[in-house]
């Protein structure tokens, strides 16, 4: 069972092609801000690598964020516009839960946390379970402060993943046996969507590319500004 | 040769399947006019985020519509790609690669002022340049005399607001509600056109357009005679707009030896300045070219018709091409 899988919530455009829940191959670019001029060639590239005809997927996952909009809605719409014209299912993971996958073999708490621009990061607290992580809590966005007060309090060992927690890494050094997990964990993982997805669709829990949506957990500027304007 | 092409660079999500650059075989288009309505006026991070709900059932629609069960049975994939919003572009531009990525078939990036002149060959398939355009929407003023195919002179812009910002500002100021374009039209139809003498901000020097002082003026006057009724300031305003884009179409039309006067963009549903264009065409000797509203406004048919022509004329995009939010006329 092939699967294309995308993420666009940072700025990494990350496309991969699992076979069987493997990574048959994984292409990451960091340029930045370039998701709409790199995602298409980035696919076309991959399955001509591997040979692979877009005509054989038997589905298309995408990471649906929180992350940075415009990435967000060329991921999410490309993997629509491919499901539908290939007429195969679409599975949305959430790309905070991408970032936590990988360390689920740590015994601690795990922080993911991505960094959502003006002085805000999304972020999701892990606990490791046996196969994987299981969240506690919502996906949230907010000062990296709130949350630092937030994990004191909670006084437990917490791990670090994602740029959030890499950009912001003193303010989070303020949280006692704290770690960070590194660079190489600083994006949503490829291999972590290749395998989640492909539990859910062999689950047979995915969407019709019509009810995929990104996870946007913040309201445009404007209509806060307007709701602010209303309430006063 | 069928071409599908896709429209996302404000606040219309539309797609259609064109033949040849001329015939329509279909053609949806999904306002997000009730949306944008609370705020005055288009909010980008909404625009986007509806583009994404909306591009997919609106491309499905117009696939339908034209009777073509499988993208593939199409000839190219085509999306505008600029000028516009950023997050609104690049939604289209993401849904048409993606179509041309799972097809095969090639993929054609669209300049929007572009496909606004191409829009009367949807109409009119044997329209034949020369022609002067002009295009008035709530985002652009431009009057442009195309002399060939690909071979565009730009006469004049704007040089502070549009046209139709122009009709939605005046439109709130005198409580109308957006979008203004149709409600002052409506108004003014009850309203004398002479009653105030707005300034015509420079009518006759040159070719380019000024229509903040205007917007001045009408607030300056209803301030100090509130007695006026709001019909008498909507139809006065209407027709200093409408005068000053009239004279310098034709001014242009005959400066190019442009036999044709042609309007697009959505103020062209304006029925004061379609009257007053046909006027002037007659008593100058010219044809004008009315297209119907539905072709005016921003629609995925002119962006289908104009791909043909660029098809034909430069060959597909390669899948990398991204965006282009200031993107500019190219002019000779
Ligand atoms: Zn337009």
């Amino acid at each position: 069972m092939l699967l294309l899988c995308l993420d666009t919530a940072t700025p990494q455009v990350s496309v991969a092609i699992g076979d069987e829940g493997a990574v048959r191959g994984e292409i990451r670019l960091g340029r930045g801000r370039r998701h709409a001029e790199q995602l298409a060639p980035a696919i076309a590239y991959l399955c001509h690598e591997l040979d692979v005809e877009l005509a054989r997927l038997a589905g298309i996952a995408v990471g649906l964020g929180p992350g940075l909009f415009t990435g967000l809605r060329v991921g999410v719409t490309t993997a629509r516009t491919m499901a539908q014209a290939l007429r195969v299912p679409v599975v949305g993971v959430a790309s905070l839960d991408l970032v936590a996958y990988p360390l689920r073999h740590t015994n601690r708490l795990v922080a993911a946390v991505l960094d959502a621009r003006r002085g805000e990061v999304f972020h999701a607290r892990y606990r490791p379970v046996p196969g994987g992580v299981q969240r506690v809590g919502d996906y949230e966005v907010g000062a990296p402060a709130d949350l630092v007060a937030d994990l004191v309090a909670a006084g437990e060992e917490v791990l670090f993943a994602g740029d959030g927690a890499l950009r912001y890494r003193a303010a989070f050094a303020e949280v006692d046996r704290s770690e960070q997990a590194g660079p190489a964990y600083a994006f949503p993982s490829g291999a972590a969507l290749v395998e989640l997805a492909t539990a859910r669709v062999e689950r047979e829990e995915f969407s019709s590319p019509w009810e995929l949506e990104p996870f946007y957990l913040r309201q445009s500027d404007a209509e806060i500004e307007w709701e602010r304007r209303q309430a006063s | 040769m069928r071409i599908l092409g896709i429209e996302t660079s404000c606040d219309e999500t539309a797609a259609a399947v064109v033949e040849d650059g001329r015939r329509v075989r279909s053609s949806i288009v999904s306002s997000q006019v009730e949306l944008h309505a609370p705020y005055g006026g288009v909010v980008p991070e909404l625009a986007s985020r509806a583009h994404v709900e909306l591009v997919n059932p609106v491309v499905d629609d117009a696939l339908m519509e034209a009777g073509v069960l499988d993208a593939g049975e199409l000839d190219a994939i085509a999306a505008c790609h600029g000028p516009g919003l950023a997050g609104a572009l690049l939604v289209g531009v993401s849904a048409a690669k993606a179509l041309a990525l799972t097809t095969g078939l090639p993929y054609v990036q669209v300049n929007h002022l572009e496909a606004h002149l191409y829009a009367g060959w949807l109409e009119e398939p044997d329209l034949e340049p020369p022609l002067a355009v002009l295009i008035v929407s709530g985002g652009h003023t431009l009057l442009v005399v195309m002399e060939d195919h690909g071979r565009y002179r730009m006469m004049g812009q704007t040089v502070d607001d549009a046209a139709g910002e122009a009709f939605d500002k005046v439109a709130r100021f005198l409580g109308l509600g957006y979008p203004g374009g149709p409600a002052i039209d409506r108004l003014a139809a009850d309203g004398e056109a002479g009653a105030v003498a707005f300034p015509r901000a420079m009518r006759d020097e040159g070719y380019d357009f000024s229509f903040s002082g205007l917007k001045t003026a009408v607030v300056n006057h209803v301030r100090k005679h509130p007695d006026v009724p709001a019909a008498d300031v909507a139809a006065s305003f209407q027709e200093a707009v409408v005068d000053v884009l009239t004279t310098k179409l034709v001014a242009a039309a005959a400066e190019a030896g442009a036999p044709t006067l042609v309007l697009g963009g959505g103020v062209a549903a304006n029925s004061r300045l379609r009257a007053r264009v046909a006027e002037a065409a007659e008593a100058s000797g010219r044809r004008a070219f009315l297209p119907p509203l539905a072709l005016c406004t921003d629609n995925g048919a002119m962006i289908a018709g104009a791909a043909w022509w660029r098809l034909r004329a430069d060959g597909p995009t390669p899948l990398d091409g991204g965006v282009a939010p200031s993107l500019a006329l190219p002019t000779m």
